[in-house]
């Protein structure tokens, strides 16, 4: 895996991207959910001094947001008929 | 048969004809439906907007924040909560804020000044 080292700009893009994609889930049980967990894994992992961990980290983190963004595209083909008592 | 042509001959239902004022697909007045953008939202209402999104941010203290405010330097805030923050205006005013300028944004003037002077804010 390329070592190069990560910035701080494209860690805060990934998080922004992940946060954007998760607003996009129609179903507000996975658009929260979505939201969490990046929120969670970003604070988890925020420490991280080494920089192998960090890139494996954010490589991580790329591969989550290509499938939260598969995944929207997928459940927008089946979203609930029903809003969760949640939003409404 | 001739008595119910005899009735109906001398009963009179009353039509009511509305007038195009009370249509409501034609307001009269000055309302335009379907037009959002064409009143402004004022600087006083998008600082009181802005400011209530950021004390509802769970990690800040509301009694801190004032217009002024710094979101790192003075409500201890980090680069990821920035994000949240400008994500949560993002969603208060249903903007989208590019990446380029949404890391500028670190102060609540910044983000009232960003917001007041985009046309799409609502």
């Amino acid at each position: 895996m390329a070592s190069a080292a990560i910035s701080r700009g494209e860690i805060l893009h990934l998080y922004r991207s992940l946060l954007r994609t998760a607003r996009q889930f129609c179903d507000y049980n996975i658009r929260e959910y979505t939201k969490r967990r990046t929120i969670d894994a970003f604070r988890q992992n925020q420490n991280l001094t080494d920089s192998s961990a960090i890139s494996a980290a954010y490589s991580d983190g790329k591969s989550q947001l290509d499938v939260a963004k598969r995944q929207a595209i997928v459940y927008s083909l089946y979203a609930p008929t029903i809003k969760s008592v949640m939003e409404a | 048969m001739a008595l119910r042509a005899a009735v109906l001959r001398h009963v009179r239902v009353a039509v009511q004809t509305r007038g195009l004022e009370s249509n409501p697909w034609f307001p009269s007045g000055s309302i335009r439906l379907m037009s959002s953008h064409d009143d402004h939202l004022t600087k006083e209402e998008v600082a009181d907007r802005v400011l209530s999104v950021i004390k509802s941010f769970p990690k800040v203290d509301p009694s801190r924040v004032t217009p002024e405010v710094h979101f790192q330097k003075d409500l201890g805030l980090d680069s990821l909560d920035n994000v949240e923050i400008v994500m949560a205006l993002e969603e208060e005013f249903k903007l989208e804020i590019p990446d380029k300028e949404a890391d500028k944004i670190d102060s609540c003037n910044l983000a009232i000044e960003y917001i007041h002077n985009h046309p799409l804010s609502s």
